[in-house]
């Protein structure tokens, strides 16, 4: 499992965006999304982008690598 | 049949129209095949979604079974091909294939699809090597066409266990926990 901390979750409700409505604007699936959230899946370098994009906030505030 | 004495009769007309026209339609049937899976690839590459597939086709891989002719034949005539039928059990990933049908390829996917085909065919190749180790010594079995047989099931299941490994796991590390939207 990747070892980092995920904001995912608080920037996507801050968002008032679903998993669904985030997954569709980053083409990825909602589960890809749900996820990310648990901290279970290591995005690529473009859906890290296209994520901290689409919540708008920066991409080191949203996957915490220690 | 020596076709080169062959005369043309009036009565042989109906017999060759009727080949004729069975090659022209089986010709026609490759044609359609062939476009329908050129078409099948461009949708692929364009929707990059899993095709669409029945799971129920997945009861195919009861054609396994049919391997086992092979015990039969060989009592008969020595024929040993039968055995090959054995790798339709990879069928029976049909049925996960079916359960991911049209399914967004995305990142995660292609990862997990990547996974899959790499433990597959490690466990697979870790049978047949085995096998061979095994099998090969000739200690286990003491005739060599015993052994060879032995060895071509041994290979043929391997193969169909790939082939249904490669879909189950992906459909395992797909659905490894309940999902949940918030």
């Amino acid at each position: 499992m990747p070892d980092f901390e995920c904001r995912l979750k608080k920037y996507r409700q801050l968002k008032d965006m679903t998993q669904e409505q985030l997954a569709a604007q980053v083409g990825v699936r909602r589960e890809t999304i749900m996820r990310l959230e648990k901290a279970q899946y290591n995005p690529s370098l473009k859906l890290a982008i296209d994520i901290s994009r689409a919540v708008d906030a920066p991409i080191e505030e949203i996957f915490i690598f220690e | 049949m020596d076709l080169s004495e062959y005369v043309f009769r009036a009565q042989d007309l109906p017999m060759l129209l009727s080949v004729s026209l069975t090659c022209l339609y089986v010709g026609y049937l490759g044609i359609l095949l062939i476009l329908a899976i050129i078409d099948e690839r461009r949708r692929e590459r364009s929707t990059q979604t899993t095709r669409k597939l029945n799971p129920k086709l997945g009861f195919l891989g009861f054609l396994g079974f049919l391997g086992l002719i092979g015990f039969w034949s060989y009592g008969i005539d020595k024929s040993i091909f039968p055995f090959a039928f054995f790798i339709f059990f990879g069928f029976f990933g049909f049925f996960y294939e079916g359960k991911m049908s049209n399914t967004l390829m995305d990142e995660r996917y292609k990862e997990n699809q990547m996974q899959a085909h790499m433990t597959a065919n490690r466990i697979s190749l870790g049978i047949i090597f085995f096998a061979m180790l095994i099998v090969g010594q000739g200690k286990l079995i003491f005739s060599l066409e015993f052994t060879l047989i032995t060895f071509f099931i041994v290979v043929v299941l391997a193969l169909a266990l790939e082939v249904f490994l490669s879909e189950y796991l992906l459909y395992r590390y797909d659905h490894d926990d309940s999902p949940e939207d918030i």
